[in-house]
């Protein structure tokens, strides 16, 4: 495929890859950033020397961690939740998203329920309602708390329905005349060719389970049944509300493990930045299986 | 207004002293405490009380035991236990005290939820909007109130009457009243809770720059600029770089202000933000606006220009504030007593020759310079009207104090409890705090130092038991190893005669200080106007430092009294008036 | 009436698993969403948590003139507005023509790692970032040592209102770049690749490709984001302010989150923090609908 570029076309393709390796450097400093805190003494943290490489390198802080139970155990309900919530959430959004996708001579009260579902993203209750609502349906301090609330994100259901609406409409038409139901037709036809939306959406659902943090605070009822965000959090900002001349020493002594937050905050990022080149490869898989079809 | 709110202070203090008393606990077998004789007038009627309690009636025994199991329900603020030593593996529910109060008494605690602490005030509001009230529970003053208004609590004077041991009348009684006075309306206790006075404000400097450089410790307010001043300009740390400056400050240096501040040199000139002076007429005055605010102002503004204070201090919070002092850039810093724990000690890890010395305020007129004292509740301790069994609470409160006596704290004790036997103090309620912790402690431990004793002795109902151990073995730790900086900071803080306590203990004793007469609790301007106000005291203060026209303060005042000011004035003398006296 | 002739028509029976796939979503809808809906009525009482909403007392639109009476609330509405708005239009600008250029480069290794290095800073909280933003933007900081490297004055980025409003618009754009540009790559890769091959037959230039081809393939995306975007025009992105802001920059940069925060600070004022609550719901949900319907008039394009 190189033969006959033009060179303006390769000016540009050199131009835009520096360009993209710039914005690639800028989003991946704080990172760098943060890795290199985590790995320094306590000492220059502290002080706040430690720039993009390590002061005093040690793996101390990691260690540590490794050990700490609070951190491991967070760890494991934040997977649960994941997968769990993941699951649910993508099912909700598929099915509700396929009628909706319809048109309206298709479906008669489609636009009522979309409007249903739409009012919702703006309208809430505030904090207080919920968590009655949460209480009397017995959620109260069970995952299902963080799962089933928000199963059905109506921002990512509105994004799947406008992917279906793309969706060539000749072999869904040519199965309900050969008698086949919605249900085959949404799995047997939708299914397939909304992998690249199905990969987005559910990056998008997997990192919103991963990084919620309140709804774990408020909702369980003991801190070992946190999410690992949520217990990040409670060591991110103690440090910054604990204050008032409380005299307590070790309180004091712990504001200045800054290493060690840090290796946690640098941890708690890691799974998903994991999961994420591996979803991204879906998103070609998903363009081929696009142009096959045709 | 910018009262550093009550119950902002009221939640964090509750930690306080307990690290110390981080050991202790009970032993397994022991019932009733040392001191029941005494407690229990046995003349009010027991019938009083719906009482399920099958304890002999006429015996109001502090920590007697139930027939049968008796439940209290609580929710816990919590915090992971901080002694590295604990326990692996031990959790709220398994928590050595619960034991250990259940073979005594017979009571099972149990947790209806636990938060981390910062959560806790937005769980617990949640709780209360929906309607599930623990048994027993601490809430600060606001709630207090609001929760006496709607008839939620039980009236708890007849069972602290009875059930209180003599050491929680003493702990409770220990100001003089002031906490019960506070808790008690129409003749009832409503709750039960022990009182504070806010630390002094005093300065410390690198005594190792001022030798660098030939300075005298500072006293007035010029010397103290010259020193600052040539901090800045005579490469105080003789690295031979320019990298050093006068004095730390971050960008909450007066409203909610904890560290690193200025709340010392607005005292300095007579100014006291938050505070309310008595006047001549006998009204109450709002230190925010005194005379003095604007000399303070104008001093802070000079020294910004000069490049004493840091040139983005409006930009950094207390931790930000902390690494200049932890990286030797800076060689001041206003405090309170606790600095040389955090970050001082940082400061010595970081830099072997690092010496810090603790100075009382600079004076302006020759006078010391007075510094504010506010008179505040720790939490409040309220039990649950629904709930059968009030002198459960009061037992708690009792039990834990029992578990204070030195013998429970004493590493050699047979009896010792401590984290590393799953004992966690952060985990029980309800821990009454002491008010006179740090200067029992301090007393008992300068007594022992200058004895040359190699143990700590003290009696057995010796209140502040855990802390004076702790401050006595750091102490010991120090003086064996100077280099131990760890130790440093709690002997430097807490024993140290020219230290931070010592150094607070002088100024108390000696009365210069200036009283806060404002203690209740926020009237209803403060709390439609308060917020908007320290906006605008936040933003106005800040701008003039940092060389907006001195001016500007003077219209800050109009519309300070306009916006609500004034009614916050009349509605705190209000106050005053009917609780004068 | 229509219902009723809805009801056991032919249509009815082929529409019947449509309306049964919908049950799971409305029955969560209908509990978490519309119940705590009755948390409204907060705006209109004077609330307090003990006394719940069945005793609380009702106090008209007090709530609301308390609010709006407040000093400087106006100019808390236009910095809200102002810094929303703006990160709502580069929000959308930038990732679109990151998601181009990102297209134009050959798959491989370096557009994987663009993309995922570009996704990362969506993973950090403010809480996190703050600290090292005032540090990167700091007098000895990074930004500041090339501004004097070039022999200009060092600036004080964060105590200056313009500067800062424009980091705090900047650095949203660039931790939240990385969601969107998600979604247009998804776009373009669901564009028909046939079209693409009969343009290359046609001689059509990869410019031209990009206006005629994958610009109009990507519209429907593109308004949608427009659309619901819209409905964050009071949201001005409150962890980030939070962490950032100082006392000098409260002109340019106090929005109504912080504001009603700061309220509920210094005491816990649940309904005015409803009643503003409820006021940007309303403004919401009618910048929604007029677009929504601006959308489906010149473009013929329903949203939802």
């Amino acid at each position: 495929m190189f033969y006959r570029v033009p060179l303006s076309r390769r000016i540009f393709t050199i131009g835009n890859v520096f360009f993209l390796t710039f914005i690639t450097f800028l989003c991946i400093v704080p990172f760098i950033h943060l890795l290199a805190v985590s790995l320094s003494s306590n000492v220059a943290a502290s002080a706040g020397e430690v720039k993009l490489l390590p002061i005093g390198f040690t793996f101390e802080a990691y260690h540590f961690l490794g050990q700490k139970v609070e951190f491991i155990r967070s760890l494991g309900v934040s997977l649960q939740r994941v997968v769990l919530g993941t699951i649910i959430s993508m099912f909700f959004i598929f099915i509700t998203a396929y009628p909706l996708s319809k048109a309206n001579s298709q479906f008669r009260f489609r636009t009522w329920y979309v409007w249903f579902f739409a009012i919702t993203m703006f309208f809430g209750g505030g904090l207080i309602p919920t968590y009655i609502v949460v209480k009397e349906t017995m959620l109260m301090n069970t995952i299902w708390a963080l799962i089933i609330p928000g199963a059905l994100n109506v921002w990512n259901m509105i994004m799947m329905l406008n992917f279906f609406r793309g969706i060539p409409k000749e072999m869904e038409e040519a199965a309900l005349i050969d008698g086949a139901g919605h249900w085959t037709v949404l799995w047997k036809i939708y299914l397939p060719v909304s992998l690249p939306s199905i990969a987005t959406i559910g990056l998008f659902t997997i990192v919103w389970h991963w990084n919620s943090w309140f709804d774990g605070i408020i909702y369980m009822n003991s801190p070992d049944k946190y999410p690992l965000q949520s217990y990040l959090f409670t060591l991110v900002t103690s440090i910054n509300l604990k204050m008032i001349t409380s005299d307590d020493i070790s309180t004091l002594q712990n504001l200045s493990e800054k290493t060690l937050r840090t290796a946690q905050i640098f941890l708690g990022a890691l799974p998903i930045m994991l999961v994420y080149p591996f979803l991204q490869k879906y998103f070609v898989k998903g363009m081929t299986v696009g142009s096959v079809k045709e | 207004m910018a009262r550093k709110s009550v119950n902002l202070v009221v939640g964090t203090v509750l930690t306080l002293s307990m690290v110390l008393a981080a050991c202790s606990n009970g032993n397994d077998n022991k019932q009733g405490s040392e001191s029941p004789s005494a407690s229990a007038p046995a003349s009010a009627p027991a019938s009083s009380q719906p009482s399920a309690e099958p304890v002999d009636s006429t015996n109001y025994d502090p920590l007697g035991k139930y027939e049968e199991p008796l439940t209290i329900t609580q929710v816990l603020s919590y915090r992971p236990p901080e002694d590295p030593d604990t326990l692996k593996g031990v959790t709220p529910e398994t928590n050595g005290y619960l034991k250990d109060l259940k073979e005594m008494t017979n009571i099972d605690v149990k947790y209806l939820w636990s938060v981390p602490q910062d959560q806790f005030q937005q769980k617990f509001s949640l709780a209360i909007a929906s309607g599930d009230l623990p048994d027993v529970m601490m809430v600060d003053q606001q709630t207090f109130e609001k929760f006496k208004e709607q008839d939620l609590i039980a009236d708890l004077t007849d069972v602290y009457e009875k059930y209180a041991s003599p050491t929680m009348k003493k702990v409770v009684e220990s100001d003089g009243g002031l906490a019960l006075q506070a808790t008690t309306s129409d003749g009832k206790l409503m709750g039960v809770t022990t009182s504070y006075q806010s630390p002094v404000q005093m300065g410390y400097i690198r005594a190792d720059w001022l030798k660098n450089l030939n300075l005298q410790v500072p006293t007035t307010m010029e010397e103290f600029e010259q020193v600052a001043e040539a901090f800045v300009k005579n490469d105080p740390d003789k690295n031979g770089k320019n990298d050093t400056y006068g004095i730390s400050m971050n960008k909450n240096f007066l409203i909610n202000a904890w560290g690193f501040d200025a709340r010392g040199i607005f005292y300095a000139y007579d100014s006291y933000p938050g505070g309310w002076l008595k006047g001549d007429d006998g009204k109450l005055l709002a230190g925010d606006i005194q005379p003095g605010t604007k000399d303070a102002l104008a001093k802070l503004q000079s020294w910004y220009s000069k490049g004493i204070l840091d040139k983005e201090f409006a930009l950094k919070d207390e931790n930000k504030a902390s690494e200049d002092i932890v990286a030797g850039k800076v060689g001041i810093t206003l405090g309170e007593w606790w600095v040389p724990n955090w970050p001082l000690n940082l400061n010595k890890d970081k830099d072997p020759k690092a010496d810090w010395i603790a100075i009382p305020l600079p004076t302006v007129n020759g006078e010391p310079t007075k510094t504010l004292i506010s008179q505040t509740l720790n939490e409040i301790m309220v039990v649950n009207k629904k709930y059968k069994n009030p002198e459960a609470a009061i037992k708690l409160a009792n039990f834990y104090l029992e578990m204070q006596k030195p013998k429970y704290i004493d590493k050699s004790s047979p009896d010792y409890r401590g984290p590393n036997k799953g004992y966690v103090y952060l985990w029980f309620m309800p821990r009454l705090i002491y008010r006179n912790f740090l200067n029992d402690a301090f007393n008992a431990v300068n007594t022992a130092l200058d004895a040359k004793q190699e143990k700590l002795d003290i009696p057995d109902d010796f209140l502040a038991a855990g802390d004076a151990a702790l401050f006595f073995t750091e102490s010991k730790k120090y003086l064996a190893n100077p280099r131990d900086n760890v130790a440093w900071g709690i002997y430097f803080s807490r024993v140290a005669k020219d230290g931070g306590f010592g150094l607070s203990k002088k100024v108390l004793d000696s009365n210069t200080f200036v009283e806060n007469e404002f203690f209740g609790v926020q009237t209803p301007t403060q709390v439609e106007r308060g917020a908007s106000l320290n906006k605008l005291i936040a933003e106005t203060f800040t701008k003039i430092i940092m060389g907006a026209p001195l001016d500007d303060y003077d219209s800050f005042v109009s519309s300070w009294k306009k916006l609500g000011g004034d009614d916050i004035t009349e509605e705190v003398n209000e106050w005053y008036a009917k609780n004068q006296g | 009436m229509i219902k009723h002739s809805y009801l056991g028509s032919k249509k009815a029976k082929v529409e019947l698993p449509l309306h049964l796939m919908l049950i799971p979503g409305v029955i969560v809808t209908l509990i978490y969403a519309y119940g705590p809906i009755f948390g409204i009525v907060m705006a209109f009482q004077k609330f307090q948590p003990a006394s719940g909403f069945f005793h609380s007392k009702f106090v008209g639109w007090r709530n609301f003139e308390y609010i709006f009476n407040l000093p400087d609330f106006t100019q808390v509405i236009w910095n809200t507005f102002f810094i929303a708005v703006m990160k709502i239009s580069l929000g959308l600008a930038i990732p679109l023509l990151l998601a181009l250029l990102l297209n134009e480069i050959v798959r491989g290794w370096f557009q994987r790692i663009v993309q995922t290095s570009i996704f990362m800073p969506f993973f950090l909280s403010w809480a996190v970032l703050g600290g090292v933003m005032i540090e990167v933007f700091s007098l000895n900081g990074p930004v500041n040592s090339i501004i004097s490297g070039l022999g200009l004055e060092p600036i004080m980025f964060m105590a200056k209102n313009n500067w800062f409003v424009s980091i705090i618009i900047g650095s949203d754009v660039w931790k939240g770049m990385g969601y969107n540009m998600i979604i247009f790559l998804a776009a373009i890769v669901g564009i028909n690749a046939s079209l693409y091959e009969a343009a290359e037959v046609d001689g059509a230039g990869r410019w031209k490709q990009m206006l005629n081809i994958t610009l109009p393939g990507m519209a429907p995306i593109i308004i949608l984001l427009c659309t619901l975007s819209l409905g964050s025009v009071l949201n001005a992105g409150f962890d980030q302010i939070l962490v950032l802001y100082n006392p000098v920059v409260y002109e340019s940069s106090d929005i109504i989150d912080t504001f009603v925060y700061r309220l509920g600070l210094f005491d816990q004022q649940y309904a005015p923090a409803a009643a503003v609550g409820l006021f940007k719901s309303v403004i919401s949900v009618a910048m929604v609908s007029i677009s929504y319907y601006l959308a489906y008039r010149f473009s013929k394009y329903r949203i939802f």
